[in-house]
């Protein structure tokens, strides 16, 4: 049973392992996806949206992690 | 005959193969602490329970991916991706960056040695614990690899030549692994882990924006694009934080 819980903790964390991460990579997500569905603008639009998005969730995670190594 | 056009199986074949080496060296570590504390046979016991297992769920998940339509698929996928890839790449750039220690196999071999050895002295089932260690380390970072291989095969039929590449990782790596007997501390896994995350992301943006009905232009050469945007990216964030690690050894 303890290994079980052990491989979906980490199952879980491969995906969930930084919660600001998470949440901001899903927002950048749901903002294309609306654009894409909802807008008469042209996909480029959308899935550049979801590049510039995705690298600014990258850059805001590791500057995150910067700040606080910074701060010890 | 399906002719496989190599610029669209390129890609996920050099993913699966790449990002694979870095999980079957770090199963193999494991593997590797375990036979010289308790001998080969649980080690391998465990391993090929774990291997099993993995067969498993591949039999299982395979047909039934068929199933989902392709345009959820890629939606499911791409965001998986994108989750599994920033957070890697996250970790690259702050192991470049000099913020976050580096991984090291020689280390972690020491460690589970350490470890496995104190769980399993004076305990009764000293075989079955030190299987059992190598059982988790297989299956978890085997699953990490059959997660990618379906990741980047599953979205344009490409399941089998990105399960070829995760296979060839397989025998190189356990080929050199058994042949030096060591950990596999040279293979240059932090390079590999950056270069993987770049790989995984890219993928991830490539596959939810065709998901979401906004493909690239240029298909799926586009996706060398999105490789060199998000490598170019992740260099110059490790040249912007760090100066960060200098200040904090300062």
């Amino acid at each position: 049973m303890s290994v079980l819980l052990e491989v979906l903790e980490e199952l879980w964390s491969m995906f969930v392992g930084d919660r600001r991460l998470t949440l901001l990579t899903l927002a950048v997500v749901i903002a294309a996806a609306v654009v894409a569905a909802l807008t008469t603008a042209p996909p480029i639009v959308a899935a550049g949206l979801l590049l510039a998005g995705a690298l600014a969730v990258l850059a805001d995670s590791v500057l995150a992690a910067a700040r606080k190594v910074g701060r010890r | 005959m399906m002719v496989l056009d190599w610029a669209t199986a390129a890609p996920a074949v050099g993913a699966a193969f790449v990002a694979s080496t870095v999980e079957v060296v770090e199963a193999f570590t494991i593997v590797l602490a375990v036979a010289t504390l308790r001998g080969w046979r649980p080690a391998l016991t465990g391993a090929v329970a774990a291997l099993a297992v993995l067969a498993v769920v591949v039999a299982s998940l395979g047909p039934a991916l068929n199933l989902v339509p392709l345009r959820g698929l890629q939606i499911v996928i791409g965001v998986l991706l994108l989750l599994f890839g920033l957070g890697w790449l996250r970790k690259a750039v702050l192991r470049a960056a000099g913020l976050m220690a580096l991984h090291d196999e020689t280390a972690i071999f020491e460690r589970e040695r350490t470890r496995i050895g104190t769980e399993a002295s004076g305990a009764r089932s000293a075989d079955w614990l030190a299987g059992m260690a190598a059982f988790k380390a297989v299956l978890l970072e085997g699953l990490e690899v059959v997660f990618i291989v379906l990741a980047v095969g599953a979205g344009r039929g490409l399941m089998l030549p990105a399960a070829a590449g995760a296979l060839a990782a397989f025998v190189v790596v356990m080929a050199v692994g058994l042949l030096i007997h060591k950990p596999l501390a040279k293979v240059p896994e932090n390079t590999l882990k950056f270069g993987v995350g770049v790989m995984l992301s890219s993928f991830g943006v490539f596959w939810t924006s065709e998901g979401l009905g906004a493909p690239w232009p240029g298909g799926d050469w586009a996706l060398l694009g999105l490789v060199a945007v998000f490598l170019v990216a992740a260099l110059a964030l490790v040249s912007v934080v760090r100066p960060r690690a200098v200040e904090a050894r300062a």
